[in-house]
């Protein structure tokens, strides 16, 4: 059978030399992203290493950077599809194949998997005294700027007017006709410090609010993100007329804003994910009732950590109680609570929240590659014998 | 049927009877006492693992010599807690470092054992040395710093154990305790006494005084609880001799075990042999009655201790290997089929040894590090069995033989860690039968086979390599030697068929053990791949046998490049099993450890060492002989010089510097010349 032209030109994407240099590529990148992690950090290196389609390099200091290697995810793409191409160019479509075929899928489900979390999957933090109820998880890496109009004395609930860390770039403007204000940032700092302003010296560009008795300057990145201290400096304004520039830091406590006889309270701070489905949902709220940190006797050796929340969800009507444990995370509509940490001699509890559609994947495609490989090896050791 | 398994039962047997004499100088009921059960970091064990534990931390070994006597470790222990003047006598601390000695005013060829007696008066000055070093980060710490620190909590160690049953100082505890209890009623009134304002006897009070205080220093000082749970109580139960002898304040009554362990201890100092051994019964009897379960484990857990099925398993895996060797040069069928029979009986004690730890544990096989290495060797010669049954030239015995022993070496390095006991119990997240089953049970085989694989390629080198000898002998002597199996060109076949089904079989473990991995990281902190360390390792695995196998496919990889591949995959499993724990980042770190990195680095080179061989004979020389010596000399001063300075960023060059030797070779083994022969390609 002749091949098509198709398929003639898959050919060099599917072959075997490409796919060994490949592996070997990522072997590199591996190892390279493992001994990095000493000084940068898991996330440090993963970012530079396998987040990239592209590894850059430039000397220390220097302000330039050209690319030395290809980056993981470039490494990856180019696996997929050479993965996928050598299927339809080399791998007959036969029982003798069959297992190679069912592997060569599932791996083809766990590269996608991979991307589908590296972009989809969000993290956050939950750090949940007894007796404290909450309704959103914290992202430690990114943050928002808030303003909470807590409405009038009969209001019941509070309105949040929340933009985002990736729209609060330097020199942008953000109006939008739900805002009260308009924000034009000033400057961005992803890590600062922030001082008190010293007596007589230069001042900071801030004329309102806190800015005006402490300063905030940039500061390079910590190890993690985490650590970071973000500030800006960004000036508002209300129908034309300038409200001053303030400052903004996760170090600094909300500050008040008053525009139209109404009361805004303002702040940076870390973003919230709220534990809902959709947009326009109320979240549902976890209650932690009691955290249990076991020793095994005479030593100081965890035994094991355990939070027991009150889940209840005024959408699905669910009222119960939940225990958090090591090895046994919550789920629930889409969002997976596990023991993390702990803390305030055991009277809070830390809950990683961690939404991730794609979760599943993994799973299905491990019995995939597990079933396929067995298969392909199990099928070679029978005519083997055969033969001997 | 020939009888030749007899011999080889017959030896590993004998092996075991002698490990299983019951120890009793002078009729002293010695295996007793050491299974008398005690909680100590949240296990109940016997009093000989205590003992043992505490010698392989201090000394570095299980046993200690008293002039030409060796002492059984639970003979050593009564004496510390016991007799602490004849114990202080004893040479119990290892201290290697120069430097160390020569602070403490010694020679090194004075000897590396050094009793309690010849330290106690430096004490001061090695515990302010230790004070300062333990200030710095412990992976920045120099090698006295390390030395002093290491030296200073074995120190405490002892005398922690000196204080565990009673005050070092006590003489007949049996007559303090009794003292102690004649003084609890009227000083327990006056103290009401005084507490409710009314007028109270002073001189009651200050007889109970000096108790309390002794009972609350033995309560903090001793290292395990040695006084049972009532009948059906639990682990938290237990109670160490102090707080027992503080509850006793309650009621007046001194815990009778406790009262039966004074008289123990009592009967030991006088060297009493009926009240030792009386005191013993009672106490045996007592632990049988009101913990059943616990005393059963505790006394196999002696038996285990006694045999010591891993340190025979060493002896008789080098046996066996060692038959081999010679079979290949002599009585070629007889030998064979003797160490066939000596590894399945060496097996069997192997198999023992790690089925009697799971259950002392109740735990699936692999829980740390050296439950690792032991589960490692047993796999690979399980593995090694059905490739031997199926080519029977024993090249597969052989590598099972070697991996079987040497990671018994391996683990038996690992013992002194710690606490010195390898049944830890488990931090809360690893806290998980299912996982450590599936999971640690299916990479730990992954290992395994790669380093099986590894092995059998070493001896399709070492056989190019001596045929290659063999050939220059025989051209500068003129005659030809005599054909024989190992010569015969059957031989390589075989070995790369089973090195072949070996990394197939090595890639379906891996894999599946690493996504399992992945699964547990995403059951327990929600991310599926983290690229933490030891998960790179473990991918690291999978994705080189992943390449061993395209490149065998695509006909990049012959025989030669087949086999040189599949060394690299014993550096790259080793670096995976210690290289990332000694990198000292990421979840799964145990922390730097200096011996165990030269260890390593020098494995590693050994290894590259053979990879080279393997290029000799298609190589023509002289012009390789010397590329080699250069190559080899050069490599050496490397490993030297990092011996000397190792830290993180040396570390990290070696690395890369290996991985460049490493491709290099592996490159050069699967030019095109490298094997001129085309091999028939086994897909």
């Amino acid at each position: 059978m002749a091949d098509s032209a198709f398929i003639r030109r898959l050919k060099p994407l599917a072959s075997l030399q490409l796919t060994i240099l490949l592996i070997a590529l990522l072997m590199g990148l591996v190892v390279a992203c493992t001994l990095a992690q000493v000084h940068l950090g898991v996330f440090g290196a993963v970012k530079v290493y396998m987040r990239g389609f592209l590894v850059w390099w430039g000397p220390e200091g220097a302000s330039w950077k050209i690319p030395v290697a290809p980056g993981g995810a470039l490494v990856g793409l180019l696996l997929l599809i050479n993965l996928t191409a050598a299927m339809f160019v080399r791998l007959e479509f036969s029982w003798r194949k069959g297992g190679l075929w069912l592997s060569h899928i599932g791996l083809i489900l766990l590269f996608t998997g991979e991307f589908i979390s590296g972009s989809k999957q969000v993290e956050s933090n939950m750090a949940i005294k007894i007796g404290q109820t909450m309704n959103y998880g914290e992202d430690l890496r990114h943050v928002e700027l808030a303003a909470v109009d807590p409405g009038g004395p009969d209001a019941k609930e509070d309105t949040v007017y929340a933009i985002h860390q990736r729209r609060l770039a330097a020199g942008r403007t953000i109006s939008d006709s739900r805002l009260p204000f308009t924000v034009k940032v000033v400057k961005f700092m992803s890590n600062s410090r922030v001082q008190q302003a010293p007596f007589l010296a230069a001042k900071g560009p801030a004329n309102a609010g806190a800015g005006t008795e402490v300063i905030a300057e940039e500061a390079p990145n910590a190890p993690s993100e985490e650590q970071n201290t973000p500030s800006m400096y960004a000036e508002l304004s209300a129908g034309g007329k300038s409200l001053g520039t303030w400052l903004f830091s996760t170090a600094l406590l909300p500050q008040t804003l008053e525009l139209d006889g109404k009361k805004y309270e303002l702040a940076l701070r870390l973003v919230r994910v709220y534990l809902r489905e959709h947009e326009q949902e109320m979240p549902y709220q976890l209650t932690l009732k009691e955290f249990h940190h076991d020793v095994y006797p005479g030593t100081q050796i965890p035994k094991n950590f355990s939070s027991l929340v009150r889940l209840q969800d005024s959408v699905k009507k669910e009222d119960r109680d939940v225990l958090v444990y090591m090895n046994h995370p919550l789920r629930y509509r889409g969002y997976t609570f596990f023991q993390a940490s702990f803390g305030e001699n055991d009277t809070l509890s830390v809950l990683q929240v961690v939404r991730n559609p794609g979760w599943t994947i993994p799973y299905i495609a491990c019995i995939l590659v597990a079933a396929g490989l067995a298969w392909h090896f199990l099928a070679r050791l029978a005519p083997a014998r055969r033969t001997s | 049927m020939k009888l030749t398994w007899i011999p080889a039962l017959g030896a590993v047997l004998l092996a075991v009877l002698f490990g299983l004499r019951a120890p009793s100088p002078k009729g002293l009921d010695l295996a007793g006492a050491g299974s008398l059960p005690v909680l100590q970091n949240g296990r109940v064990k016997p009093l000989d693992t205590v003992a043992r534990a505490s010698l392989l931390v201090m000394r570095g070994k299980q046993t200690v010599r008293d002039g030409q006597r060796t002492l059984q470790p639970t003979e050593w222990l009564l004496d510390v807690v016991a007799h602490p003047e004849v114990a202080d006598k004893y040479k119990v601390f290892m201290v290697n470092d120069a430097d160390v000695l020569a602070m403490l005013g010694k020679r090194p060829d004075e000897g590396r054992f050094w009793s309690f007696e010849d330290l106690a008066p430096k004490g001061e000055e090695i515990r302010k040395q230790a004070e300062t070093a333990s200030k710095i980060e412990p992976q920045r710490r120099d090698r006295f710093q390390r030395a002093i620190v290491g030296l200073e909590e074995k120190l405490t160690a002892y005398q922690r154990l000196k204080n565990s049953f009673q005050v070092e100082d006590t003489q007949d505890f049996t007559a303090e305790m009794a003292a102690y209890a004649a003084a609890i009623p009227a000083g327990v009134q006056a103290f009401r006494a005084r507490q409710a304002g009314q007028t109270f006897d002073p001189a009651a009070l200050e007889r109970l005084g000096p108790f309390l205080q002794r009972y609350q220093f033995l309560d903090q000082a001793s290292t395990f609880r040695p006084l049972l749970p009532p009948k059906g109580g639990t682990d938290k139960d237990w109670s160490t001799m102090g707080s027992g002898l503080l509850n006793a304040l309650r009621d007046g009554q001194i815990p009778p075990h406790a009262a039966q362990y004074a008289l123990m201890l009592r009967a030991w100092r006088a060297e009493d042999v009926n009240a030792f051994n009386a005191a013993v019964g009672a106490l045996k009897a007592d632990a049988e009655a009101r913990i059943p379960d616990n005393a059963s484990k505790t006394r196999l857990e002696v038996l285990f201790n006694r045999i010591e099925p891993f340190y025979l398993g060493i002896v008789f895996y080098t046996i066996v290997a060692l038959m081999f060797f010679v079979s290949w040069l002599a009585w070629e069928k007889p030998l064979q089929e003797a160490a066939w029979w000596l590894m399945i009986a060496t097996l069997a004690l192997h198999t023992f040894g790690m089925v009697t730890r799971m259950w002392l544990e109740g735990r699936p096989p692999v829980t740390n590090l050296y439950s690792s290495a032991v589960f490692i060797g047993w796999f690979a010669v399980m593995l090694a069995i059905p490739f031997e049954r199926y080519s029977r030239r024993g090249f597969a015995a052989l590598g099972g033989a070697i991996v079987g022993g040497a990671t018994l070496i391996i683990a038996q390095g690992l013992t002194g860690q710690g606490s010195g006991d390898t049944m830890e119990m488990m931090q809360a997240v690893l806290d998980s039968n299912f996982w450590l089953a599936t999971h640690v049970t299916t990479i730990t085989i992954g290992y395994s086979a790669t380093f099986l694989a590894g092995l059998l390629a070493h001896m399709w080198i070492f056989r190019d390599f001596w045929l290659w000898l063999r050939g220059m002998i025989q051209r500068a002597l003129g005659q030809a030697q005599g054909e024989t199996d190992f010569a015969s060109p059957e031989a390589p076949k075989a070995l790369v068929k089973a090195t072949y089904g070996v990394i197939c079989f090595a890639l379906f473990f891996s894999f599946v053990g690493t996504v399992l991995g992945g699964i547990w990281a995403d059951q327990s902190w929600g991310r599926f791949w983290g690229w933490d360390p030891k998960e790179n390792g473990a991918l690291l695995i999978v994705l080189w046998n992943a390449l061993i196998l395209h490149a065998r496919w695509a006909g990049i990889a012959r025989d030669r490049g087949l086999m040189v591949l599949a060394v690299v995959g014993n550096i790259i499993t080793s670096l995976s099993w210690f290289g990332v724990n000694m990198l000292g980042i990421g979840l799964h770190s145990y922390g730097f450890m200096d011996k165990a990195l030269v260890a390593l680095l020098t494995f590693i080179s050994f290894q590259e060492l053979v990879m080279a061989f393997a290029l000799v004979r298609p190589l023509v020389p002289p012009s390789a002989t010397r590329w080699l010596v250069i190559w080899f000399v050069a490599h050496l001063f490397l490993i030297v010089l990092h011996a000397f300075g190792i830290n993180e960023k040396g570390f990290i060059y070696f690395v890369g510097y290996m991985a460049i030797q490493v491709v290099a070779i592996a490159v050069a083994a699967m030019w095109p010349k490298a094997d001129a022969k085309a091999t028939p390609q086994l897909t």
